[in-house]
């Protein structure tokens, strides 16, 4: 019992740990939340069967393929849905943009693809039981973004420039920093952390269009715990809640488990607005 | 000015700008010749700041802007930046998660990576007292290096014109003469330099040209080696009513 | 607004009959689809309250009609309780609504946009969820049958026209609200929070009587819907639901009543004529809710509104009449307020350090200093937005208490921004109304229903306002759109919003910016008359001449100390000060 919680809460903390961090790059470039997050994982996981079962590629060029699917969603989730409204920020607008493009994007997979529920391949014949490739692939993906970011961020002068621009806009733009183009590599990388992590996650949630939602609102309570932007926090965050909602799905069952997820993230955000690790806002007046 | 001179490195002609619905600056016309020190003086509303960002394009703006015969009246920060443009901007806002190297670096960005590099530290050279800390946190710097590291940066890419904004608010006296010092520095080496100060008897002993700006237009412009420079500005400053 | 109610009132006067006469086609399906009509915006008008006018994004907003729709079906079914009439089921749905409406609405008074949105969805999918599981009561995936409801109102016409009479219930209750002060205090909440709470909007409030009234809505309109639907099941309540309810208050344009009620009739016939495209209508939302968000945020009201369209007079001069202010203000209650010892710090900063000030009724009380040194920081402790660490604050001897900014239009004090505040899509006289909101007597329930006391307050609102631009002289713009307003003429505005209020003081912070020579030469001289006729003004400026001119006294702050205190004449030979200002 206690071996099945670790196995599947981690992998699945995992992949919304993942989902959190997408929206953490999307939000620190523009400011702006966008509902595309959840979409991103979704094409992750249908894309990946599309191309590794129906059309029978290997599973690196589907994975390179997803990838690349992946930065151009985000591409064209900043030009479509984010860059228009960033003007008028505080009206909001970008909630109901990327909502709508993500919407677009998974009614169009449903509509092409299906509404039910199709397996995902297994991607690699290694391990077995609580120990199968099912659930490390997640945590190994997890890893490869966290690390990976740490090392964009540290030794890149692009990664440089992202945190720059996500500090101090302002001061980017002053000095000269290419503010649109920086922006538009930040929803690309997004796109690519997304589906990899629909990818990964592939086999656990099958391919699904309906797992927009799922991951939308999953992935989104790592970053409201862990804090805004915080990518540590969504990493940690990510994963208590996948043990959270493994060990109340073992002890409650599934219905109860959405129901005691849910009531334990509105009480924290109502206890904590900002999250665990968060920023104050900034001055009204 | 001599009849031979040749045309000003910046010109600006008619410039207006503002937020919003809310005009600031009504029609400025301003020039800085090459190597020279051009202070900017004025009370506080008066536009200076606003001026500034017009001219580097951080803010739309109707009007023209020439620098060294390029037309720039329309162009963005990047374009201003290199055409040889650089606008230090107010509050020593450095990026504080970054180490002060990579501040520099970032100011460079774009650059080929070995001419970035030279130029970094050729740059970094400049203030000794951070060159020793260019692997902290920009953070942990003070106020006065912090603002010492916002110059640095406005050096890497080597402009022709330097714009400071305040480079001493909030610094000590020390601090603030280390930092004007600087700025004659580039002028020894032919980099000109437009500075908008608030301490108006150090401006003054640095420059040499003023402007004085009140209620979004120039009121004064004068060398600075014309007699009664303070009491002229004081008058000007407090307006005998429009 | 009226104006904008008279041409709304034509349309609603031919949809009325259209939907009257409907029955007159003998089209059973068309009856159908007008009743859904009916029931869609039975629950749009409540959500167009939260969502249009209070700018709050509950997409979720299915939940309700999920929860309204299974307990009426529940409790007229007879399956968990005794059977109950579908009419008693009705009013359970909407005490159902109502305590769903504040649980979802809640979060919204704590969290940021995004993040309230989200909780929405996710309660959307809970009740989904429960729906699903709760096999014993809502019959799970199979399932449980509506409410049949008895003549006159039976399945057929004689429903619909139930339905209609509801949905005309609906329109006119939300109508009243939205010309009410309650409708402006959420639009205002919505576009300019901090004006809305400087006019004594208390926001938590309002907020929660709307979702309350929006959740009794939503839940009728599910109980209707069970009725309508004769069968639900779980996946009759889809997020689809949601969008489309979200669609049609956008598409409609916020703040409208009518154009949302369009928006719903056109959404709701759209999928029966174009049948194939039914398996694309979400598809179709989708990029129909794109599009209006990219190209026309405003909605279809924005379109409808020609009378904001025809030019203005190009050269407008502002003319202020100072003579109608007694008449406007009727000697408001003097006194003095006054600050003593304030100390105020963020993080390590000192953003004023030891400062006593006071200003009292009949004088013009200038405050100058450099930029940082304070000013404006003074103006929001006195305003109540931050609490010093020490200090007080002192209303005619009695402490005024800090971190209640609402509260402080109780006490007759009023003030106008550094950036104008202001409602852009409603008129001129709406913004200025907002003022005097505190001084409404109806509640809630009478603005719903147009009560006499309700229209008294309208009345006695609309004179004060048309009072107040007479007097900064901007009556004759009283019915254009705010944002069509010169960046000089939004300051006066923001000045008669203050005198709405009829304020025992007056805060002021640089009203000067930005005008004109001649325009602050009236700005001036109406300050000074503000003064002499009973209130107590407080004039934060850069405009040194202003200051000079018009001030009693005048107090100078830097570095968030007090650096000089005199009358004008003091100052201006003050030796510090002209340092201060000139630099060391």
């Amino acid at each position: 019992m206690l071996e099945s919680i670790v196995s599947y809460g981690l992998a699945v903390g995992a992949i919304y740990a993942m989902i959190g961090i997408t929206y953490n790059v999307m939000f620190t470039a523009s400011r702006a939340f966008s509902f595309t997050a959840g979409m991103l994982g979704m094409l992750g996981g249908v894309l990946g069967a599309l191309f590794i079962d129906r059309l029978g590629l290997p599973a690196i060029v589907g994975l390179l393929l997803v990838l690349a699917c992946g930065a151009v969603m985000g591409v064209i989730t900043e030009i479509v849905a984010v860059r228009p409204v960033l003007k008028s920020i505080e009206q909001h607008l970008y909630v109901l943009s990327t909502l709508a493009f993500a919407l677009l994007i998974a009614q169009f997979t449903a509509i092409e693809w299906g509404t039910d529920a199709a397996p995902f391949p297994r991607l690699i014949p290694i391990g077995e039981g609580l120990l199968d490739q099912k659930f490390w692939i997640p945590m190994l993906a997890c890893a490869v973004t966290v690390v990976g970011l740490e090392l964009l961020y540290r030794k890149t002068l692009i990664g440089r420039a992202f945190l720059a621009i996500a500090e101090d806009a302002y001061a980017a733009r002053a000095l000269g920093l290419p503010e649109v183009r920086l922006r538009l590599a930040s929803f690309a990388l997004a796109g690519m952390i997304g589906s990899l992590a629909g990818f990964a996650g592939g086999e656990m949630l099958l391919a699904f269009f309906g797992n927009q939602s799922i991951l939308n609102f999953y992935g989104f309570v790592p970053v409201a715990l862990g804090g805004m932007g915080n990518n540590r926090g969504a990493l940690v965050a990510g994963l208590l809640l996948g043990l959270f909602q493994q060990a109340a799905n073992f002890l409650v069952g599934g219905i109860f488990a959405s129901v005691a997820v849910f009531v334990v993230f509105i009480i924290v955000l109502l206890l904590r607005p900002e999250g665990f690790a968060g920023a104050s806002g900034a001055r009204r007046v | 000015m001599p009849i031979s001179a040749p045309d000003p490195l910046l010109q600006v002609r008619g410039l207006s700008a503002g937020y919003g619905k809310i005009g600031v600056l009504n029609g400025i016309d301003l020039t800085v010749g090459a190597g020279e020190i051009v202070a900017l003086l004025g009370p506080n509303g008066a536009g200076k700041t606003t001026l500034l960002k017009a001219v580097s394009g951080l803010l739309p703006r109707a009007g023209s802007v020439q620098f060294a015969g390029k037309d720039i009246s329309s162009a963005g920060p990047r374009e201003t930046v290199d055409a040889g443009l650089v606008h230090v901007v107010e509050g020593h806002r450095v990026f504080t998660q970054l180490t002060v190297f990579d501040n520099l670096l970032l100011a460079g960005y774009g650059l080929k990576r070995s001419v970035l590099a030279t130029q970094a530290e050729e740059a970094l050279a400049f203030f000794p007292e951070i060159a020793a800390k260019r692997a902290d946190r920009a953070g942990s710097l003070s106020g006065g290096q912090q603002q010492m590291l916002a110059v640095a940066q406005g050096l890497v890419r080597r402009p022709r014109l330097l714009m400071l904004d305040e480079p001493s608010a909030g610094l000590s006296p020390v601090l603030v003469d280390r930092v004007l010092a600087a700025a004659a520095q580039l002028r020894s080496t032919g980099t000109a330099v437009l500075l908008v100060e608030q301490l108006i008897e150090k401006a003054l002993a640095l420059a040499d040209r003023v402007y004085a700006l009140a209620r979004g237009s120039i009121v004064l412009e004068a060398r600075t080696s014309e007699a009664d420079l303070p009491n002229r500005l004081e008058r000007a400053y407090f307006g005998s009513g429009d | 607004m009226h104006l904008r109610w008279l041409e709304g009132r034509l349309t609603f006067l031919l949809l009325a009959i259209a939907a009257v006469g409907l029955p007159l086609l003998d089209d059973s399906y068309a009856g159908v689809i007008a009743t859904r009509a009916c029931i869609y915006w039975i629950l749009i008008s409540g959500l167009n309250l939260v969502v249009g006018y209070a700018g709050q994004i509950a997409i979720g907003w299915v939940a309700l009609l999920t929860l309204g729709a299974y307990t009426t079906a529940v409790l007229t079914a007879g399956t968990v309780t005794p059977e109950i009439s579908p009419y008693i089921a009705l009013v359970a749905s909407g005490a159902i609504g109502v305590v769903a409406g504040v649980i979802v609405g809640l979060p919204a008074l704590r969290l940021r946009t995004f993040y309230f949105a989200m909780t929405t969805l996710g309660f959307a999918t809970i009740v989904t969820q429960i729906a699903l599981a709760w096999k014993s009561v809502t019959g799970g995936g199979i399932g449980t049958p509506g409410p049949v409801f008895p003549w006159p109102f039976a399945p057929g016409w004689g429903f619909y026209y139930f339905c209609l009479i509801l949905a005309a219930l609906c329109t006119w209750m939300t109508a009243n609200i939205a010309s009410s002060r309650f409708g402006r205090s959420l639009i205002a909440i919505r576009d300019a929070e901090v004006a809305a709470e400087a006019s004594g909007v208390a926001k938590p409030a309002l907020l929660v009587t709307v979702f309350v009234f929006s959740g009794a809505l939503a839940g009728v309109s599910g109980g209707l819907f069970s009725s309508l639907q004769s069968y639900i099941t779980p996946d009759a309540f889809t997020f689809d639901l949601s969008v489309l309810f979200f669609i049609a208050i956008l598409i409609g344009g916020r703040g409208s009543i009518l154009g949302p009620l369009l928006g719903t009739i056109l959404l709701t016939v759209l999928p029966e004529i174009a049948a194939p495209l039914v398996a694309w209508s979400t598809f179709l939302y989708a990029a129909l809710l794109l599009l209006i968000v990219l190209l026309i945020p405003g909605g279809i009201a924005d379109m409808l509104d020609y009378r904001n369209r025809r030019p203005l007079q190009q050269h407008r001069e502002i003319v202020p009449q100072p003579a109608l202010l007694p008449s406007l203000l009727d000697r408001p209650a003097g006194g003095a307020l006054e600050l003593s010892n304030i100390a105020l710090a963020f993080g390590g900063v000192r953003a004023i350090d030891g400062l006593s000030l006071d200003f009292h009724s009949g004088e013009v009380h200038g405050l100058i200093g450099p930029n940082g040194s304070g000013k404006t920081t003074t103006l929001n402790v006195i305003s109540g937005y931050y609490h010093p660490q020490t200090g007080q604050a002192r209303l005619n001897g009695a402490t005024l208490p800090f971190g209640a900014p609402h509260r402080r239009a109780g006490f007759r004090i009023a003030r106008t921004f550094q950036t104008p505040r202001l409602i852009g899509g409603a008129s001129v006289l709406e913004n200025v109304m907002i003022g005097g909101t505190i001084d409404g007597r109806g509640t809630f329930a009478e603005s719903l229903l147009t009560l006499p006391r309700h229209r008294r307050d309208e009345r006695m609102l609309r004179e004060r306002a048309l009072q107040a631009l007479t007097v900064v002289g901007l009556e004759t713009l009283a019915g254009v759109r705010a944002d069509r307003l010169q960046h000089s003429e939004l300051r006066f505005m923001e000045i008669a919003r203050a005198l709405t209020l009829r304020p025992a003081f007056l805060m002021l912070d640089e009203p000067a910016a930005g005008l004109s020579a001649e325009e602050i030469r009236r700005l001036g001289a109406l300050i000074k008359a503000i003064s002499r006729a009973g209130t107590g003004v407080l004039l934060v400026e850069h405009h040194a001449d202003l200051i000079f001119d018009i001030c009693d006294r005048v107090t100078v702050l830097n570095l968030g100390k007090i650096l000089a205190a005199g009358t004008p004449a003091e100052i201006r030979s003050h030796r510090e000060v002209v340092s201060a200002y000139l630099g060391a």
